[in-house]
């Protein structure tokens, strides 16, 4: 009689078709967005046609392509384009190295903590454009102060983030390498590492925002190339096409940003494994 | 020098707290675990068996007394010495969720060095020992608690340790997979002679398993008997129509009934 209940109950939990995409698990809303998107443009479009905006206040968006279009043709705003890449993820990269770096020390290590907390809690609250005077000083309004600035504003999410993965691990995860014989490093490396990925990684989805903001804004202020600075420039001379055109170029940088970010976050999940 | 027993003295342990007063877990247990046996431990819930469990395997430094692995020459003085291989098996399971079943299991060997195609054949056997041959590509998240219960166990398994550490290993599963894991467990350690430290709440599963039963008071937990199951071997599931087996499981009711009223009061 046992036998016959055993078969049963293991029977039951075979997988019963081989390991293939449901159907019905695929998204099917992943459209709506890009809809709406296209609706609102139409829609736009076709009030500023018949409402008679003037040009000068509010420009249709097949005229605010076409700007966009002549600005990268003719105005080489591609260099801008670059620069201002290079000033956002220089900062960003240096500050998920540093901020990663001092996190999961400060995370693992108590003194560490101990000591470079106070710190943390003195400069986080500061506002960072507020730094603009002394790293203008200090770097002048080229590349390095641009970077800086950006570092300064990514860190402390990426920071603060990493710190709370690594204590968010879960304490029976930690016995249990032990109990299988690892070593310190391998329970940093395999364990609490990968146990704070998402955390690390909700950090730095909100430090390249930042990274973003911090450096056209301080573009706009100080630099004489950069998206910031023609965007300011295009606004001093009244040119609302191209400021809409620059500003159309930031949205779809945002968007390209986020999406990759969520690509990368799939691979990271991959080598978590490991 | 062969491995004798694992022997605890005057043990005891308290957790301490920084907002409220410490938790007395265990106080002055002195015990002995023989090697080459089943030993299970009952105890009413919250009475520090899985706490006793870390401090054996030395994961928790016990705040008094400690724990020693003793070895004979053969001639009968007992020394202590190193501590043997062990693995155990968590009442909480502890598997990582990143990583799948297969890799969960083969965790171990991974940080043992061991090479990926043969950590990969043992943990393949083991999954299949477990009954879980078609899940090894899932994640924890994805399967059922007794499945991943069943995870834990060819995880301990799979480095076949002197020194087994099973803590409540099948709490999460039905009857039926129960009694089948139970049987092939019992005469694994008939074959292989391991040293197995069993936690439970089963009385039956303490007897039917167990060479000894060790049973603890409420918290803070103390030994309160510790009796010799003297059932012979090999064991079916039958035993348990066995006369001795009803004796054996009514003395030890009655020292739990007593305690677990003990434990509801206070
Ligand atoms: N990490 C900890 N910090 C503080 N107190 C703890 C900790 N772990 C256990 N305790 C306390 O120690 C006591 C014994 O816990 P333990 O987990 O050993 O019980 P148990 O006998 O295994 O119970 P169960 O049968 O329910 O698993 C409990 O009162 C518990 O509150
Ligand atoms: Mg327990």
């Amino acid at each position: 009689m046992t036998d016959v209940n055993r078969s049963i109950a293991f029977q039951a939990e075979k997988p019963a078709s081989p390991p293939q995409a449901d159907e019905r698990l695929r998204d099917d809303t992943w459209w709506y967005g890009p809809v709406a998107m296209a609706c609102f443009l139409v829609f736009w479009e076709v009030s500023v046609m018949f409402g008679s905006i003037p040009e000068l206040f509010l420009p249709r968006p097949s005229v605010v392509v076409v700007t966009l279009y002549d600005l990268f043709a003719t105005k080489g705003l591609v260099y801008d384009l670059g620069l201002t890449l290079y000033r956002i993820f220089g900062g960003f990269f240096l500050a998920a190295f540093v901020g990663i770096g001092l996190g999961l020390l400060m995370g693992m290590s108590k003194r560490i903590y101990a000591i470079a907390d106070i710190f943390v809690a003195a400069l986080y609250p500061v506002p960072k454009i507020a730094l603009v005077p002394l790293l203008v000083i200090w770097l002048g309004t080229g590349n390095s102060f641009q970077i800086a600035l950006s570092a300064l504003g990514c860190i402390f999410p990426i920071l603060v983030n990493t710190i709370i993965g690594v204590r968010q691990c879960d304490e029976g995860l930690i016995l249990a390498a032990r109990d299988l014989g690892a070593n310190t490093v391998q329970i940093q490396r395999k364990v609490v590492l990968p146990a704070a990925i998402p955390a690390i990684f909700g950090g730095l989805r909100l430090a390249l925002g930042i990274s973003i903001i911090l450096v056209v804004a301080a573009e706009m202020q100080t630099a004489r190339y950069g998206l910031g600075a023609k965007l300011q420039a295009a606004g001093q001379v009244l040119e609302t096409g191209q400021v809409f055109a620059i500003l159309l170029l930031l949205a779809v940088l945002g968007i390209l940003l986020t999406k990759g970010q969520d690509r990368l976050g799939g691979l990271v999940n991959r080598w978590r494994a490991n | 020098m062969q491995f004798e027993a694992i022997s605890i003295e005057g043990l005891s342990h308290r957790f301490l707290s920084r907002t409220r007063p410490p938790t007395t877990a265990l106080t002055d247990v002195t015990c002995r675990f023989p090697a080459g046996k089943v030993t299970s431990i009952v105890g009413p819930s919250g009475c520090g068996k899985s706490t006793l469990l870390l401090i054996m395997r030395g994961l928790v430094k016990a705040s008094q007394g400690d724990v020693k692995f003793l070895y004979g020459n053969g001639a009968g003085a007992l020394t202590p010495g190193d501590a043997p291989r062990m693995a155990t098996v968590w009442q909480s399971f502890n598997l990582l969720p990143w990583r799948t079943v297969v890799d969960n299991v083969a965790f171990g060997m991974e940080l043992q060095g061991v090479s990926k195609a043969e950590r990969r054949e043992k943990a393949m056997d083991a999954i299949k020992s477990v009954e879980l041959s078609g899940f090894e590509n899932h994640y924890p998240g994805q399967l059922s608690g007794g499945m991943k219960q069943r995870v834990g166990l060819a995880r301990g398994m799979v480095m076949s340790p002197d020194i087994l550490f099973l803590d409540e290993p099948f709490g999460a599963l039905d009857a039926q997979t129960r009694l089948y894991l139970q049987e092939q467990l019992s005469s694994l350690v008939e074959k292989s002679a391991k040293t197995v430290i069993l936690i439970t709440h089963s009385i039956e599963e303490a007897i039917f398993l167990g060479d000894h039963v060790v049973v603890m008071t409420a918290r803070p937990g103390k030994i309160a008997a510790s009796l010799d199951v003297d059932l012979p071997r090999p064991r079916g599931i039958d035993v348990q129509n066995d006369k001795r087996f009803g004796e054996l499981f009514s003395e030890i009711y009655g020292l739990l009934r007593d305690e677990v009223r003990k434990s509801m009061m206070n």
